[in-house]
Order: structure tokens, then sequence, then C-alpha cells
């Protein structure tokens, strides 16, 4: 993976830092933190979906030997202000919690009392004995029911469960719709995930009651938020607040939020003078920490019989469940906002549904946009069955080709830098579509069932804050960073974005070794406390190398400026001109080449920190930089996956046969670090796509609270990922970053549907419904018509589409509890 | 049922003497009476594989075994694997490869290869992914970790690599 470039240590791939400590046992998370005398917590939780409370009888719990309290839904209310989230956003209905629930529980699992004890095993008896008498409500169990008229409400101070909607038209799609041969209409329902973070969620907080101050000791992807939160729900100001996150042990999207749970034990540390803990069991997290998707789109592409689209509309439903810990139209709003990506689509309309109902709230996944890729690709693929057309070519007769960039999207959005077309040839080439193509038709001659996805995406991955104020969401992209050399030579650096197990040490390290000009283990950075990291906004998206690595780099070339104005003295230089830092020592240009002066960092560091009086005029003592950076509005990556399947008929097991990734994510700080990001995110993409699923009974029980039950993929089931890099700099960015993390989700879930929807094609069936589950896959080939085994299938091209099975995929998938 | 009850084993070939609670779940056991917090506690079902160590050589859930169901037996742990500053081959082949990123699941995947490795010196692809099945890992998508144990396999068995 040797790519040129002209950088140092930036593009290297360095084995990680923070693997020693993880591989020995030496990590420190959340549960490795002790303090002495710390209190457990043990939260009761509600068994309905929809309930009044009309009691709780905490009695026999108290009298439990090792129980200090237990405290409901009005002592929190005491002890805290509620949530109230109410951005100026159009169609968004300002909601607001309390820190737990008061009057009523909204999903199975809602948290409506808390146990604290001298240990964990006690906490978890006495919740068993904390009695609530419950009234139970009508459940609000999907979208349908949410918004059928006369709906239960989910939140009684709402007028009704629709609680955002928006519609957006560029252009004129329905014109198109007349002028088209054809508008081809297409399904996408991605079914409920959640995060599934390895550890769970947790928190150890520490009041100390002499200084009045709040240690917060969380895994959390942003540390400076959940500060503000904690400090503002606490009645505290931000420099009674510290917060403190150890290693994490996995995060993707579900440790951001300050949850309610890690507010009380906050509170519980003030209200006893002592350090409380809580460490969420797996059944808590399954069910009550943050679930994610749920979305249902459908397409309509106006194309010409040559499969040009010339219009697209998108309606979108997302079932975002009870309680808005996020502005509910934050994830649904970037899928319609992004939807064309890579295609030159001018008319474009959407209509964007996000309605309540009684089931865990939901938040960003990894990706929080992560259907959008299916949407799009699934779409191209139904105009290319619908016309009998080569879906590679109706791919590149609407791609955006370099020529057209910088390209503006309909909805404003505007892609430069991309590579969109060249990722879809590479992917197309890498596969040998020809060859592909001959032994699928071998294949189904002999019965087999084979077939072949693409999927293009267009990642959105850092947001600036121009995006966040265009979209009306109070909030900021911008990040800071500081750069101190040390009087040894040392460097120390911070930034306030927080890994969750990505592996910043190494790359961030790079970043500021390249910008200042020493080696990377030269390099220590501090991330994750709020007293030692300067204010940013955390990791989110995929933002840590061109917000954290960008501000870094930037932050670390000012040092360097002033390192090499106090070398230019030193060498009784008039300027810096001419002089460069490399590995630690000052270079001097002399005519054609760098030449060692013979003055390291080390010594510029002395003279700037213990002899001050010897600095140039106008320079002030120590190297002590800091530096904030706000990136581009928004900057994209991309990618195209291709992927070979195998559907047995029998089983309805689908064997990934090859998976191909063209992917550029422009300059990368640590080429090792992207591979593994790569890697993982197809991992969790077709994990999601194929097994997790989070189910609900028509009476809103969570039916997937263990791991038995909601299936992560294991080594057995995933493929080995074959990457194919490109890196186009973004010209806008520090080091031209952009970038990446997420797009694999993205194109995983398209790809393998595609390719699943390739392979069923001689049977007339498309599966619009995920998980591609094995029962799934068995009832739609059960719900072909023509389908015997053994029998050798004609060529898709000539097989009619079945339309039967659109619109009704719970009535053939064999669940129940699925509307 | 919740009365103390004193028992003896060793870990990491230290012998130890625990008054502990019936109940008591071994994996806790490690971490707070033993301040062995490598072993990491993921589902507290059996299923992730996280706390995964060694009870007489064998790999075995820590999440699912009582403490006192330990007395006189010889337990292993992440924290035994290095010895001194060195990395068993195993844990260098998976930091050259990659094959950690949380780290959370870690200690137990180390764990069942330690053992598994010495039981089957040259396995297959398909055997390492059929042996890692048993943990569960949410971010590499295991790819860099069977690349990995391949390696450590090979370096073990005296070839190069590692």
């Amino acid at each position: 993976m040797t790519t040129e470039t002209p950088f140092t240590h930036i593009g290297k791939p360095l084995p990680r830092k923070e693997d020693r400590r993880f591989l020995t046992g030496k990590g420190r998370y959340l549960d490795d933190v002790v303090l002495p005398g710390a209190l457990q917590v043990s939260f009761v939780r509600a068994p309905h979906a929809h309930a009044r409370i009309a009691a709780i009888d905490t009695e026999a719990a108290r009298a439990l030997p090792g129980v200090l309290g237990v405290f409901t839904g009005r002592d929190l209310a005491q002890w805290t202000a509620p949530l109230r989230l109410a951005p100026p956003i159009e169609g968004l209905h300002p909601v607001e919690m309390t820190t737990l629930p008061i009057d009523k529980v909204r999903f199975h699992g809602d948290p409506v009392a808390v146990v604290v004890a001298r240990d964990r095993y006690v906490a978890e008896d006495a919740a068993e004995l904390v009695e609530v008498s419950y009234e139970p409500l009508p459940c609000v169990a999907d979208t349908a029911a949410a918004l059928a008229p006369g709906a239960p409400l989910v939140d009684d101070t709402l007028p009704d469960n629709l609680v955002s909607h928006q519609s957006f038209r560029a252009g004129d799609p329905v014109a198109r719709r007349a002028e088209a041969a054809r508008v081809v209409e297409a399904r996408f329902d991605l079914h409920r995930h959640t995060h599934v973070p390895m550890e769970t969620r947790g928190c150890l907080a520490d009041w100390d009651a002499g200084r009045s101050h709040l240690t917060m000791h969380i895994g959390t992807q942003a540390p400076h938020p959940m500060r503000s939160q904690l400090a503002a729900r606490m009645g505290l100001t931000e420099t009674q607040v510290t917060v403190i996150s150890p290693d994490i042990g996995g995060g993707f999207g579900q440790k951001i939020a300050l949850y309610r749970e890690e507010l009380t034990v906050a509170a519980l540390s003030r209200h006893f003078g002592r350090p409380v803990r809580w460490r969420e069991d797996r059944l808590e997290n399954l069910t009550s920490a943050s679930h994610a998707r749920e979305t249902h789109c459908v397409t309509r592409a106006a194309v010409r019989a040559d499969g040009r689209i010339l219009g697209l509309e998108l309606d979108l439903t997302e079932d975002f469940g009870a309680y808005c810990f996020y502005p509910a139209n934050y994830m649904a709003r970037v899928i319609a906002m992004i939807l064309t990506g890579p295609y030159r689509i001018s008319d474009y309309a959407f209509d964007v549904k996000v309605v309540l109902t009684n089931k865990c709230g939901n938040g960003p996944m990894r990706a929080p946009m992560a259907i959008t890729s299916w949407v799009m690709e699934g779409t191209i693929d139904a105009v290319a069955r619908e016309l009998g057309l080569d879906p590679v070519e109706v791919r590149r007769i609407n791609a955006v080709r370099p020529a057209d960039l910088p390209f503006t999207m309909p909805t404003g959005e505007v892609l430069e830098d991309v590579t969109p077309l060249e990722t879809l040839e590479a992917a197309v080439a890498a596969i040998d579509v020809p060859a592909f193509r001959a032994r699928q038709a071998q294949a189904r001659a002999e019965g087999r069932l084979l077939g072949l996805g693409l999927c293009t995406v267009v990642e959105s991955t850092t947001y600036g804050s121009e995006f966040y104020k265009a979209a009306g969401i109070p909030g900021s992209g911008h990040e800071a960073a500081w750069v101190r050399i040390e009087p040894s030579g040392a460097v120390n650096a911070s930034v306030g974005v927080m890994g969750s197990g990505q592996g910043y040490e190494t790359p961030l390290a790079q970043a500021v070794a390249e910008g200042l000009g020493v080696t990377p283990d030269m390099v220590n950075v501090h991330m994750g406390h709020t007293d030692i990291a300067p204010y940013g906004m955390g990791s989110r998206g995929a933002r840590g190398a061109t917000a954290g690595g960008g501000t870094l780099y930037l932050c670390a070339q000012k040092a360097a400026e002033k390192v090499l104005a106090i070398a230019a003295g030193m060498l009784n230089l008039n300027d810096a001109q001419g002089l460069r830092l490399q590995d630690g020592q000052v270079e001097r240009r002399l005519e054609d080449a760098w030449q060692a002066t013979g003055v390291s960092l080390a010594d510029v560091a002395r003279r700037a920190y213990l002899d001050p009086t010897a600095l140039p005029e106008g320079i002030a003592p120590g190297l002590d930089v800091s530096l904030t950076y706000d990136p581009p509005a928004m900057t994209y990556s991309n990618s195209t996956h291709a992927c070979e399947v195998e559907i047995d008929p029998a089983t309805g097991r689908i064997a990934i046969a090859r998976y191909v990734v063209a992917e550029d994510c422009g300059t990368v700080l640590n080429p090792l670090v992207v591979k593994g990001q790569q890697q993982g995110a197809v991992g969790m993409g077709l994990s999601g796509a194929l097994f997790e699923e989070v189910i609900y009974d028509e009476s809103g029980q969570n039916l997937t609270a263990t791991l038995a039950d909601y299936l992560v993929a294991t080594a057995c089931e995933l493929p080995n990922i074959e990457i194919l890099p490109m890196h186009t700099p973004n010209r806008k960015t520090p080091a031209g970053i952009k970038g990446m993390a997420e797009g694999g989700i993205m194109g995983s879930i398209g790809v393998i549907a595609g390719a699943v929807n390739d392979a069923l094609a001689p049977l007339g069936v498309t599966a619009e419904q995920m998980p591609l589950s094995p029962q799934r896959m068995r009832a739609l080939m059960r719900g072909a018509g023509n389908f015997t085994y053994g029998t050798s299938f004609s060529d898709p091209g000539t097989t009619a589409h079945d339309t039967t099975t659109h619109g009704t995929p719970g009535n053939s998938d064999g669940r129940t509890g699925r509307a | 049922m919740s009365t103390p009850v004193p028992i003896s084993l060793v870990v990491n070939g230290e012998a130890h003497d625990l008054v502990v609670p019936p109940r008591k779940l071994l994996s806790d056991v490690l971490r707070e009476d033993l301040n062995l917090t490598g072993t990491h506690v993921g589902c507290e079902h059996g299923v992730c594989g996280a706390c995964t160590i060694l009870i007489d050589g064998r790999p075995a859930r820590a999440c699912l075994t009582y403490a006192v169901q330990l007395e006189g037996h010889e337990l292993t742990t992440i924290e035994a694997v290095a010895e001194g500053d060195t990395l068993s081959p195993l844990q260098q082949a998976l930091h050259e490869e990659h094959g950690l990123q949380c780290g959370f699941c870690t200690a137990g995947i180390v764990m069942t290869f330690e053992a598994y490795l010495r039981e089957n010196p040259a396995p297959s692809e398909a055997e390492v992914r059929d042996v890692l099945s048993g943990n569960l890992c949410r971010c590499t998508g295991y790819q860099n970790i069977v690349t990995a144990v391949l390696k450590a396999a090979e370096a073990m068995r005296g070839g190069r690599g590692a």
C-alpha cells in the first residue's frame, strides 16, 4: 500500500501505540477505574411498552441489608433539570424529558427507579424487590399504528406522534415523471439495529463535597459536550465538572449523548457525597441503551429508456422509538440530503417523516445515514431490472464524471475532489464482470443462485460549522488542539476528539509529527480529559482524521514556526527562512540540499523555557501553542463495493464468495488504521444486513435481549475484504484529509442487497426488507412461483419481474410482529 | 447462599487463599479480589467470549463460572501471557497485523488461541475462523485477527514471521 505523497510521517502504516496495553491486559476501561467506597446502582426497568406509573413501593428493597436507598423520577427531578430539545427546525416538535420518568413509561426497559447499594449483587437483588404498579396503556408498536388517526400519544405533550416532518423539492420531479419512459418504484426497509459495543455503557461519578466538584469517569466519544450537558443539568458551572474518558471498548455512536442513567448516577454521587458507579449489563444495553435505523424508504425514479434518471422522489419514514436524545430529524435528514450522491440528478424531492413509537429511542449508529447507498443503488438496480439494462451501464450513464466537479447536488451539497466513477470502474475491473456473468449463467443452468452486487458510496465524513448552521442545528463542527514542546524537547499534544477503539493515538501523533517536524514516537497525544484537552466537539461521524488530525497538524505547524524563529536566533540568522525541523533536528537549506545545523528541538526548547532572555526580540517564553480549526461545511469520501454471493436454495444461507472495495478517502494519516476501519465497517454492515435485528412483538416486548437472540456475526460468517486504495486529496482540508469509517457500512448494506437480488432475479422476486436472514431468503424463494429444486433458471433478462411480493414483505417472510 | 466461603486456587502461578460469596462470579473475583482487570466482562451470559481465561490450561468463560468451583485449580489470565516486556508470538502478530481495535475482546481472543495453537500448531484458515467464532469482536470484522493467528502459528512452528 505504498503511495507517493509529499509527507514524511503521514501515510505510514505504523502499528498502534495502544496495542501493547490492550494485548497484555493493561488497558484501563471504565470498570478498571476503582475508587474506594464506591456505591453501586441498579435500575428498575419497565416491563411494559407503555403504561402509567400508579405507585412505586420501595420498602422491601430499602429494607435489604446493604441497600442505601431507592430513588425515583420525583427524586431526580429535585436534583436535576430536564432535557429540552427545541432546535429551531421547521416541522420538528420541541420535546422535553425528565431525568427518570415520573408519570408513565414509554418502552420495555424504560428506567423507573434506581437502587443504591454497597455492591452490584445486592443492588440487583434489591431492584427485584421494588414493586411498581402500572396501568398499561395501548402500545404504539410501529409507524403505521403511530400515524393512524386517534393513535395513543407516545409523548403526551405533543399533538401527535409525527415528531418531525420535512419536505424538499429541487427542480420539478413531477414534470420529469410525465416525460419519462418509465417511472420505477422501489422499496427499502432497513430494520432496527443496536450498536452492541463489546463494553456496555457505564460510569463512575465522584462528587467532591469539599471542592463542590464532580468528576465523571465515563467512556464518551465527546467529553466536552458531555461536560456541558452534565453541568447544565446538575445546575453546576463548567468549572465544577471534569469528564474523564478512559479507554473505550467500542462506541459506534452509542456513547455520545448524556443518558438518563448517567445523569442519575452523577446526581446520586452528589446526594451521597460518595463515588457511585453503574455498569450496564448486556440485557440493559440491548434493550435500553440506544437503538438505530428502522427506516423505510420508497423511491420513484423517472427514467429514460436508456436508464438515465430524469427525476427522483424519496419518501422516508423512520421509527424513532420513544425518546429523543437527538433532534429527531438528525439522522433521516442526512439520508435525504445526500441520497443522490454519486449520480447526476437535478430534479429531486423528498418527504421525510420521523415517528415516535413505544420502543427504545434511536440514536446515531455508525453510519447514521446507513441506508442511503442501498436506497440509491437499489433504485439503480430496479431501473436496470425493469428496463432490461446492464446495471453497470445504468450506473455509468448517470455517474458524476470528473468533468462535472465541483458538482452541486440538488440539495445544495457540493462534491469536490471525489471519484465515484473511478471507484466504480476499479471495482468492475477487479471483479471482471463479463467473466462473472459467464459463471453465473453456467451456475443458473445447474440450478444454482449466484449474484453480483455493486454499490457506490458517497460518504459525508466531516461536518463543519457551516453545515450545522445551514441545518438549523445548534452546535459546531470546529475542533481545537494544543501542542506543547516541553523543556526536554518531548512533545505533548491534545485535541477534543476521543477515540473509542479506532486507534487515534498513532495516526494523530503522525499528524503532529508531520506538522512539527519530529518523529511520531516523540509525540504523546492526550485525549478524553476535559481539564487537559481543549474544548472540542468530540468524535462523531468520521471527523477524527479531518477535524482531529487536521487541527493537530495545523497546530503543530504553528508550533514549528515558533521553534524555527528561536532556532534562527540561535544560528544568528535574521529570520527562519530556509530552516526546517526534521525528525527533531533543525536543518538549513544551503544551495540545493538540507544540511544539519547542530541545533535540535531540545536545544530550542531549553532556550525557550530556561533561557528566555536570550530569545529573539518579540518572542515570548515557552513553546505552548493552541489553535482551533473549522473544517469545510462538508467533506466527502467515496467508494464502490462489489460482492459476489451464492444463495443456498435449501437453507437460504448467503455465502459471500468475494468482496472488493475500491475506496478513495483522500490523504490517510495511517493506512493500517484506515484499512482496519474499512474491514471493520464492512463487517459491521454485513452483520446488520444479514443477521442482527431488534425484534419487538405487537405488545412492545423486546424479544432480542441477549446476544443469543440479537445475532452479531462471528468469524465464520464474514468474508475477507479486498481493498483497492485510492487517495485523491481534498484540496480544502489540511494535508488533503477527507475522513472515513462509516462508508463501509453504507456500501456493505447496499452491495449485499444488490448481490442477493441479482441472485434471486431468475425467480422473479426481490428482497426489499432486511435482515437478509436465511428465513427471509427461504420465504422469498417459497413465494416465487417458478422455483423448484434442481431445475435450471432462465436468463433473468427475460424473466418478468414479479411484483406480487412488493409491499407485502411482512406477509411473505413468515415472521410475526412486523408491519 | 451469601455466606462467604474460603477457597484456595492458583492464578498465574501465584497461590491465593480467598473468602468469597458462593454466588460471586469468577470474572468478578479475578477483577475485584485479585485486581486482574485484564479479563473483561462483555455479556455475562457466555456468548461474547471476552472473559475467556484458562482453567488448568483449557479455555473457559469466567462469567459462567463461580469462583467457589475453582478450589485447587490453576488459572491463567491475560496478565501472564507476555514474558516481561516480550509479547508472545500471538500478541506480537496481533500487534503487527492490526488484529485489535478497541481491545475489549482482545484478552479473550488471546487466551482462546494461546491454548488452541498448542493443541493445533498448524490450523487452516477455516479452523481458525471456527475457533474464533466463540469470541465476538465488533470492531475488526475478524479478518486481521485470522491473519494474525495464522502468522503466529507459523512463527511458533519456527517459520519466519512475527
